[in-house]
């Protein structure tokens, strides 16, 4: 693997990590508060939407962390991959549907509302993240096991 | 070329058991830590608005939610619907039989709103959905003046309306 495309994994996967390990400790500060967004969506029933905000956190941190440490990179990646694509059609639903609601994907509380269609735009990037890391990984594993 | 499909399936089963271990110790972790948050509401004692929000500091006495269902037992019950926004947002929509008591006003209007209602009335208040604190903060000071039986219908104007349920108001 030519150092081009070795710093573009390191860089893609260090930045993917941060990026979790920073929404899930935010989220995971006050899942109460959490909780009550996840319910903004409308697409659980009462109860789910405290599961998830139970959850969600411990997930993206440990995700995050692992990246980071350069650990189980694959299926960190998987992971965030399709935790990403939940949360893109959760933003797609609520455009569809006409609910403007902070999207609650960093700080619970947080004062600049980030609107459904920009907090899309963002998960698309993130999606760009991660089809790199996951790409760049299988072609640096192959290599090294050639 | 990809790999032979002898080398790959391995590899995959150990990357969908990586995966799994991931969730698996995401989800103890988290569970753990939120025990309490998550047994509450499956049970039906949690409200979405966090305690820690009111300006009453050692209230012990907390209004328990209510689903939509069950708002429309309690209304044939004979509960009243108490509306807690701003009085502009109530003259223009609100859920069909509210009364008006804004969190911001409730100084100045509890007075007259006990002499008008009986303390052991059952009271469902709302306001703007999930991520509005006030019906909740609302809710605990009608518990701390008296009232008995103090409801919160945390999915408050939104869901009534997206229920497609009646409306009053200038703009109906």
């Amino acid at each position: 693997m030519n150092t081009l495309r070795l710093i573009l994994f390191h860089t893609a996967r260090l930045v993917l990590g941060g990026t979790f390990l920073y929404a899930g400790i935010l989220k995971g500060e006050d899942p109460v508060v959490f909780a009550g967004q996840v319910a903004n969506y409308q697409l659980l029933p009462y109860a789910w939407n405290y599961l998830v905000a139970a959850i969600l956190p411990s997930l993206e941190v440990l995700c995050g962390l692992l990246l980071l440490l350069n650990r189980w990179v694959r299926p960190g990646t998987l992971i965030l991959g399709l935790l990403n694509l939940v949360f893109m059609a959760a933003l797609v639903s609520l455009i569809v549907r006409g609910i403007d609601i902070d999207c609650g994907c960093f700080r619970p509380d947080a004062e600049v509302k980030t609107s459904p269609l920009s907090a899309l735009i963002r998960d698309l990037g993130l999606m760009v993240l991660v089809l790199m890391t996951w790409v760049l990984d299988r072609r640096k594993n192959r290599e090294e096991r050639t | 070329m990809s790999e032979p499909a002898s080398a790959s399936q391995p590899a995959l089963r150990r990357l969908l058991l990586e995966a799994v271990v991931i969730c698996a110790v995401a989800m103890a972790v988290g569970l753990t830590m939120n025990f309490n948050m998550v047994m509450n509401a499956f049970t039906g004692k949690t409200v979405a608005a966090p305690p820690s929000k009111t300006a009453l500091g050692t209230v012990a006495e907390f209004p328990d939610p209510v689903e939509l269902d069950e708002v429309h037992e309690l209304i044939a019950a004979g509960a009243l619907l108490v509306d807690a926004r701003h009085v502009e947002d109530y003259r223009e929509a609100h859920l069909q039989g509210a009364v008006s008591l804004p969190l911001g006003e409730v100084d100045q209007r509890l007075d007259a709103f006990r002499s008008e209602v009986p303390a052991e009335r059952i009271i469902i208040i709302y306001c703007n959905g999930f991520g509005c604190p006030d019906s909740f903060d609302l809710g605990v000071i009608l518990l701390a003046r008296g009232f008995q039986q103090v409801r919160v219908f945390e999915g408050g104007f939104p869901e009534w309306r997206d229920a497609g349920l009646p409306l009053e108001g200038a703009a109906q």
